[in-house]
């Protein structure tokens, strides 16, 4: 059983890395986070240049000294880290779009379902090898954080909940996508469905204000990033690992009920 | 007809994605809406199309299948969303950022445990969750939250600001207000300190009087420099304690309601009528904590500390192994690590809690004024530490002799003496009053340069507290984190950012045209 998994998730890691989607959505998303670190760490040491300026002797601060709130955690780490999920929504449904879709366009799925592998196994694959790519992306955008953070004395620790904020993140935005993909045989419908409906999960700011205090505090429980914030503040909280989980394994759901369906009809 | 679905989620992308891009302009704009409206009337016709044009599931056995998916979906997803929900009610955590920055304080916990005991109106924080800084704010509120049952903390909107808290609404920075009833309390940067240092003045049923004696060359208190001790002069207030001056010459006597003098290393003798007042207001049961520093000599030390107990040489500590925390490394800084386990003064301080004592006098015990006195060392330099009465040579950097005979200890930085007097009260057991004294061998320590600095706030916190009858409240009091806060020069920014923006998307792009060529032959 597990030996069927496995080979189905090589031979998917394989198809993935023969494609240059995988190396194109790479490219991006370590560009767009690299440039974007980039731009608040100049922002951050035009700040210090202000504060440590002589211009500000006799208004609060002493000569030469920085209030300690104004630091690299609170202006570059956490400002960034923040939007660095958004990146994730804009390159991850090029990557799950052709998952299942594909193989529904070119009439494959039904190969693997005649060679004895299970609706269930086909979509933990499938979720599986998103993952790990999902995982690699976020490896080769670590350069950064990792330098900023041991040289501002941060500690590594903090960069292991960042990481594992995006994990929960980029899995549960991908865990959408391949849902989206099991769905339709059309890969630019899977695309527009896998970026629609986590971005209107994003945050729902949009609706808040024009709904009752009661609904808009369901919905803010309800907001992908109202779950995030925690992560690039150095702090993994059990409830909000276990909210991103469970909206992978509802990807997951859905991927095998679609299966599941395609195959009784 | 799959059109229509497509392109009503494009509609609604557009409209969100409108709204995100201008919401700072003004809220939901009409293109937003209508984009929202109309694409949710597409994906809702082009649904209803799909369906009329559905297949079915033909046959029983694949009906049977449809039956147990959509069933097994929906178990799903009520499984899912019920753990969901039943785990915002979980609150553990893992803190991982460095000081352990969202896990409150040894002092924040017993502050309050203190709390749930305490009679009159509750103590409310009232949290602008939609203020600048919320997000960063949040979690710390939240850990307040779950520590501290007998506050109440209440979610505000700084467009409407609660009654007590408008006049204190200044800025969208203001993120934290204490309240307890009509008395509010405006919190600066919403740190636990400043939050814990609020909640303690709010909570405080009195303000014990600490007086600083002045006249003598004693540090100033005013001195926003790095010798001075402004900044522990504020950290007295933020923990509760009345602070004033006590001159010297013009005071006639002690004020009674001195709960602790405190004699900040003074570099002049005192007058003969000033070391009898002093002396008698010890005797009356006072409390008095003597700041030195290694080469001073007032009659305060060689007199005053001397009848009670007390020698301090005048000598200097040297450490070979040099405290490289400081910008200018010399044997003369000391890292204390050893303490005494069970006074109340050093308690909380162990090897892992540190203070760091640029040029430390050494303090020793003499004899003691009465057989009941209870006189104790409670903080030493390390193993390694000498002890040389070459101060002058010392303090000035040059080579100096070591005296041998002291090389054998750890040499003492700070003592303490309890000084039981007056017969007990008929039918009590503990005597009339009790006289206290706390002696430290440096006065920098506390400086604002040093302040900060590992725990070298919580000595002396600690003393002040034992001096004013207040051991309940003796605890670690919230870290102030200190980053390194230049990580990166512009050049060495610049360095990384092209390799990241473009050396390294540039390879993966390499890659990515190598494995489609692969793909293509």
């Amino acid at each position: 059983m597990i030996g069927r998994v496995l080979a189905l998730a090589r031979k998917e890691l394989r198809q993935l890395f023969a494609s240059p989607i995988a190396y194109v959505v790479g490219t991006a998303y370590v560009a767009l986070t690299g440039i974007y670190f980039f731009q608040h760490l100049v922002s951050y040491n035009q700040l210090l240049f202000v504060y440590q300026s002589e211009g500000l002797t006799g208004v609060g601060f002493d000569q030469g000294t920085v209030p300690s709130h104004i630091n690299v955690l609170n202006e570059v780490f956490v400002p960034a880290a923040d939007d660095f999920g958004l990146f994730l929504l804009v390159v991850l449904p090029l990557v799950t779009m052709r998952v299942f879709a594909e193989e529904r366009a070119n009439g494959t799925d039904e190969l693997l379902f005649t060679s004895g592998l299970r609706p269930w196994e086909v979509a933990l694959a499938k979720h599986a090898v998103t993952y790990l790519f999902v995982l690699g992306l976020l490896a080769a955008s670590a350069i950064y954080p990792a330098v900023v953070i041991a040289r501002s004395g941060l500690g590594f620790e903090h960069l292991i909940a960042l990481y594992v904020g995006q994990l929960c993140y980029g899995c549960a935005i991908a865990s959408i996508g391949l849902a989206c993909s099991s769905f339709t045989a059309s890969q630019i419908v899977a695309a527009v469905l896998g970026y629609s409906i986590p971005f209107v999960l994003l945050d729902f700011a949009w609706l808040t204000n024009t709904v009752s205090e009661a609904v808009a505090a369901q919905l803010r429980q309800v907001a992908l990033l109202s779950h995030f914030g925690a992560f690039p503040r150095g702090v993994i909280e059990l409830r909000e690992v276990v909210y991103f989980a469970g909206i992978a394994f509802l990807g997951w759901l859905s991927s095998l009920v679609s299966l599941e369906l395609g195959r009784a009809r | 007809m799959a059109f229509l679905p497509a392109a009503g989620l494009v509609m609604i992308l557009v409209g969100v994605g409108s709204y995100y891009a201008t919401r700072s302009l003004h809220g939901l704009s009409a293109f937003s809406a209508v984009n929202l409206a109309l694409g949710v009337l597409l994906v809702a016709a082009g649904a209803a199309a799909q369906l009329r044009s559905f297949r079915g599931f033909a046959g029983a056995a694949s009906r049977r299948v449809a039956l147990r998916s959509l069933a097994l979906l929906v178990a799903g997803f009520a499984l899912a969303i019920g753990a969901m929900v039943a785990a915002q009610r979980w609150t553990a955590r893992l803190d991982l950022t460095v000081d352990e920055l969202y896990t409150l304080s040894d002092q924040t916990r017993l502050l309050c445990g203190e709390l749930g005991g305490q009679p009159g109106p509750p103590l409310e924080l009232v949290f602008f969750e939609d203020a600048l800084l919320a997000k960063d704010v949040r979690l710390l509120v939240d850990a307040y939250a779950d520590a501290c049952p007998a506050l109440e903390i209440r979610d505000a909107s700084r467009h409407e600001p609660p009654a007590g808290a408008r006049e204190l609404y200044t800025t969208t920075a203001t993120t934290v207000i204490a309240c307890r009833a009509d008395v509010c309390d405006p919190i600066g940067y919403p740190s636990e300190r400043n939050i814990t240092g609020a909640i303690v003045r709010l909570a405080s049923q009195r303000m014990p009087r600490v007086y600083f004696l002045i006249g003598h060359g004693e540090v100033d208190l005013a001195n926003q420099g790095e010798s001075g001790y402004s900044g522990l002069a504020g950290l007295l207030r933020d923990q509760g304690f009345d602070v004033r001056a006590l001159v010297g010459p013009a005071a006639g006597e002690i004020p009674d309601d001195a709960e602790v003098v405190i004699a900040a290393a003074p570099e002049r003798d005192l007058l003969p009528e000033e070391l009898a007042l002093l002396d008698g207001y010890l005797a009356r049961g006072g409390r008095l904590l003597a700041l030195a520093e290694p080469g001073l000599r007032s009659n305060l030390y060689s007199d005053l500390l001397r009848r009670w107990g007390f020698d301090l040489p005048d000598a200097v500590i040297v450490d070979e192994v040099a405290s490289p925390l400081l910008e200018d490394p010399s044997p003369l800084n000391l890292l204390i690590h050893l303490f005494a386990p069970y006074n109340p003064v050093t308690r909380t301080l162990s090897r892992r809690t540190m203070v760091l004592m640029p040029t430390a006098r050494p303090v020793g015990l003499a004899r003691k004024p009465a057989p009941d006195d209870r006189l104790e060392r409670v903080a030493f330099a390390s193993e390694r530490a000498l002890v040389t009465r070459e101060t002058s040579l010392a303090l000035a950097g040059r080579d100096f002799p070591l005296d041998a005979a002291a090389a054998q200890v750890e040499p003492p930085v700070a003592a303490t003496g309890s000084y039981p007097r007056g017969e007990p009260a008929p039918g009590a057991e503990a005597p009339r009053h009790e006289a206290r004294v706390v002696v430290i061998g440096d006065r920098d320590f506390v400086s604002n340069r040093l302040l900060e600095a590992l725990y070298n706030r919580d000595l002396l916190l600690n003393a002040v507290r034992w001096l004013a009858a207040d051991e309940a409240r003796i605890a670690l009091t919230p870290k102030a984190w200190t980053p390194n806060q230049d990580p990166l020069t512009l050049q060495q920014t610049v360095a990384y950012f092209y390799f990241l923006a473009f050396a390294l998307p540039e390879a993966l792009l390499l890659l990515g045209i190598y494995a489609w060529w692969r793909k293509q032959a």
